[in-house]
């Protein structure tokens, strides 16, 4: 599988759209699956019939709202980053926060102050592990202190040695 | 620094200038000893600055790959597209939907506007949700045959087209199935010959498949 990086900021809000519903998508698929078949009346046949029935019905709807959610999230973020003139957590955190106000917008203010807060934590959570794996694999990765380095050893100051004609002139 | 020194033939020796009838001083590689010509220079600068290619950027390719992005790598941003194309088209018709109800119903005021945002929103994810659908489908197919046939060609085009478009209806009886797959067929076909025509037309530009 090649390599997948991230588009630059304006772009990257289709490919976050396009990501999330896809992830929406399959992952609703199997979970309105398994939510089909133990739901239906018994009998294999109509176990996989009802299963079918909760995909084809369901995870369209999830996959809907998740590239809402994708799409709305990363259009904030591209916008504090347009404003702020920096990529931090506190971006994905701002955003998570309003995305969630914005997409609670018509169910009053309470459900739109709770939906905030929890889209703020849920990002502080991710941002968090994000940065505590860093700082754990950052461990693995550091320099052996280097050995102290004893001027004596690089030979004689007067006659150092040079590319050119040997006529002891400072070149830059 | 202007291209056109890539295009003359390399030399170590400064290059003549009486075929130049632009201006020289800007375009002409002057050799470094000359502009410091008494001081003897460091040899890490006295060298052809046409070695450093600046005009162009420069990508390091591994072995055997080939400079498109794979389906993988388009996939999202076509979901992406799709489902926001989705959403615009059916935003639009939820409006007039919505307009056209709310006048036979005379509706007004708060009434007529909370209605015109249902509409707005039912329409809208209904036809972003079918048209992600498809292109998930889509870009499924197109991943899973450009791993299994291992090329990406325009014969994956159009087996992906007909394969959304058979899975898409394919609990809605056999004739639908059948309709849906030629549907789909017709599409990625359509698509493929103005493809292939584009190709014909400029043999210089790589087509990129979608």
């Amino acid at each position: 599988m090649e390599e997948y990086a991230r588009d630059p900021c304006p772009y990257r809000i289709v490919d976050d759209c396009g990501g999330a519903f896809a992830m929406g998508c399959i992952g609703g698929g199997v979970f309105q699956a398994i939510k089909g078949f133990r739901n239906a009346p018994s009998g294999l046949n109509k176990r996989l019939i009802g299963s079918v029935a909760a995909i084809k019905t369901r995870s369209p709807v999830i996959a809907g709202n998740f590239a809402i959610w994708g799409g709305m999230f990363s259009t904030i973020d591209c916008t504090l980053v347009h404003i702020r003139k920096k990529e931090d957590p506190w971006n994905s955190i701002i955003s998570g926060a309003a995305t969630g106000g914005i997409l609670a917008a018509r169910n009053g203010i309470p459900a739109m102050a709770g939906s905030a807060i929890i889209g703020g934590v849920l990002l502080a959570l991710i941002e968090g592990v994000g940065i505590l794996f860093t700082r754990i694999s950052a461990d693995q990765f550091k320099n052996p202190s280097p050995p102290t380095e004893d001027p004596a050893a690089l030979g004689d100051p007067v006659n150092n040695f040079t590319f050119g004609p040997s006529n002891n002139k400072h070149y830059q | 620094m202007s291209d056109d020194y890539l295009r003359k033939p390399f030399s170590l020796a400064p290059p003549p200038t009486v075929d130049e009838p632009q201006p020289t001083a800007t375009t002409n590689y002057t050799p470094a000893t000359s502009t410091f010509s008494s001081a003897p220079v460091s040899p890490y600068l006295n060298y052809d600055s046409r070695f450093l290619q600046q005009a162009q950027p420069e990508f390091i390719f591994p072995e055997g790959a080939n400079k498109q992005r794979g389906r993988f790598e388009l996939a999202f941003s076509q979901i992406g597209t799709s489902v926001m194309i989705g959403g615009g088209i059916g935003g639009l018709a939820g409006v007039y939907n919505g307009i056209k109800v709310t006048n036979a119903l005379n509706q007004t005021g708060k009434l007529r506007r909370t209605q015109l945002i249902n509409h707005v929103m039912k329409q809208g994810s209904g036809t972003a949700n079918t048209l992600g659908t498809l292109a998930v489908l889509y870009s499924a197919c197109g991943v899973l045959l450009q791993y299994v046939r291992d090329q990406d060609d325009n014969v994956n085009t159009i087996i992906a087209g007909s394969a959304t478009g058979l899975l898409y209806k394919s609990t809605a009886g056999l004739r639908k199935c059948a309709l849906g797959g030629a549907i789909g067929l017709g599409i990625s076909s359509l698509y493929c010959l103005y493809l292939l025509a584009q190709e014909s037309n400029n043999t210089n530009s790589s087509p990129k498949f979608l």
